[in-house]
């Protein structure tokens, strides 16, 4: 059982398994988290403990450091030049900052779907295995297979099954987000980090993708920063509440949405935020 | 204490639209339930067939608050205070609308009463009218002003209201044993106590929609035990 993201971890090591059932969910604990970028501080003292197999919602105004947080759960910041951090994050009660810790292991278990779907410049049976394929894996019946459960996954396995060596840029919008996702839990991650996911969408793709997110939660514990409070409320089953990078109140949705209990929650949600 | 506005202004001018109407309803239900009291008391048919049939009108409000909240919901979807107030709004409708109902069947009540002489018992009622007139308008004056520690005193006031009409009816059950003739006088007046002992119930329960949409707690059924 792993609790670790050692690059010898058997379960980090290969993605022999087809299954996309995670070992072991996992448990974000972020704890006294300062992050900044140069000499700004992005976020102050986050302090935040994001349950198994639910839907956590990061809401906030632009700039409040929701993403920020988002990015560091699989230390995508450190991508940017001068940025620091005091504080801890863990997963199962590891530090992810610690030194044993192999990043590209980590980004492994952390599977993350953008605000703009990123496909590939490849076919779609490319680019679900694609995280498989920088493993070294090559068995085509393994490959096969995660490609056929990541995209039944993502209900899209009907609608490209006949033509999955075919170019993924030919599918529409809502197609190729749920195309990413796809490709993001092909890998088995144990996290799912969706950072606006459907903000480039219509209604219906947004609907699916939504419902996807809810059925995908049996599996995975998924982190997802959104602009659309509707959307937060519909479909998670906590929420943060962020401003100028505090973390101003975090509990049940249900809570949230009905009686916050901090002024400046109220505020936002009801749109008084001036 | 009053929110602020929204940065939507449409929606701020809509969650004010169906408040005044509530308000409007409210204000149209007591001058009702004055004119019912002013029939029974002045012996005057007038009053008490104003009050029946404006009741039409109370009606027509409660479908508009109705229509108004669903608009606001479907529309502006929202959440928190908003959405209890919203709520709440429309729970406080239904119940003013039931105070209408109550005020109708005081004036009905009077009309009967006042094709036959006036009993002495008549003014027994006057600490019952005071209390549930004075309840109704409280109940309001919070929902005016989001004043959660005034709609907790309607719920204290609505007990000594309970107790009130109790004694009443005891008292005139023991007239009738003395007085046979006035016995459909005598329920009349039973009826109309317990017309206003109701009203004080919507009133409370109107009180409780107030502590739920400023506070968001829920104080009904307290002290009772879950089954």
């Amino acid at each position: 059982m792993p609790n670790s993201f050692s690059p010898s971890d058997p379960h980090q090591a290969t993605s022999s398994s087809a299954t996309l059932v995670p070992l072991e969910p996992s448990f974000i604990e972020v704890k006294e988290f300062d992050f900044f970028y140069g000499k700004k501080q992005a976020l102050f003292d986050i302090n935040l403990e994001i349950p198994d197999r639910q839907v956590t919602a990061f809401i906030g105004p632009s700039g409040c450091g929701k993403s920020t947080l988002l990015r560091n759960f699989n230390r995508m910041n450190e991508l940017i030049p001068n940025v620091s951090h005091a504080g801890d994050i863990t997963i199962h009660g590891t530090s992810i900052f610690d030194p044993s810790v192999e990043i590209i292991a980590l980004r492994r278990r952390i599977g993350m779907v953008f605000q703009k779907s990123n496909p590939f410049p490849m076919s779609l049976y490319e680019n679900v295995v694609y995280p498989l394929r920088i493993t070294g894996q090559r068995q085509r019946a393994v490959l096969d297979e995660t490609v056929e459960r990541s995209l039944k996954a993502v209900v899209l396995w009907d609608e490209v099954k006949d033509r999955l060596h075919e170019s993924a840029l030919g599918l529409s919008g809502g197609q190729l987000q749920r195309l990413c996702i796809a490709r993001a839990i092909a890998s088995q991650p144990e996290i799912l980090l969706m950072d606006e996911p459907c903000s480039a969408l219509d209604p219906i793709a947004t609907a699916k993708i939504e419902e996807l997110i809810v059925e995908l939660k049996k599996d995975f514990t998924i982190v997802i920063v959104t602009h659309s409070m509707h959307q937060a409320s519909r479909i998670s089953d906590l929420t943060a509440f962020f401003y100028l990078g505090k973390l101003i109140e975090f509990d049940q949705t249900n809570k949230i949405f009905t009686a916050p209990i901090q002024k400046q929650t109220e505020d936002y949600i009801t749109g008084r935020f001036g | 204490m009053t929110p602020r506005s929204h940065i939507l202004t449409p929606f701020t001018d809509r969650l004010d639209h169906l408040r005044q109407t509530v308000l409007e309803m409210a204000e149209l239900t007591k001058r009702n339930l004055k004119n019912s009291i002013r029939g029974l008391y002045e012996h005057d048919d007038d009053y008490c067939n104003n009050a029946i049939a404006d009741d039409e009108e109370i009606d027509l409000l409660e479908m508009q608050i109705d229509r108004e909240g669903l608009h606001i919901m479907s529309r502006f979807q929202p959440v928190a205070s908003d959405l209890r107030d919203v709520i709440s709004s429309m729970k406080i409708g239904a119940n003013i609308e039931r105070i209408a109902d109550q005020t109708v069947s005081i004036a009905r009540r009077a009309r009967k009463m006042n094709a036959h002489p006036e009993v002495k018992e008549l003014h027994e009622l006057d600490k019952i009218i005071a209390l549930a007139i004075k309840m109704f308008d409280d109940a309001i004056q919070a929902y005016l002003n989001h004043d959660e520690k005034a709609a907790l005193e309607v719920k204290i006031q609505d007990k000594e209201l309970d107790l009130l009409n109790k004694n009443f009816n005891k008292h005139l059950i023991l007239r009738m044993q003395d007085d046979s003739e006035q016995i459909p006088t005598y329920l009349n007046l039973i009826l109309i106590s317990r017309c206003l002992e109701r009203i004080g119930d919507h009133s409370a329960n109107i009180a409780e929609d107030v502590v739920f949409a400023v506070s968001a707690e829920d104080i009904r059924h307290l002290g009772k035990t879950a089954s």
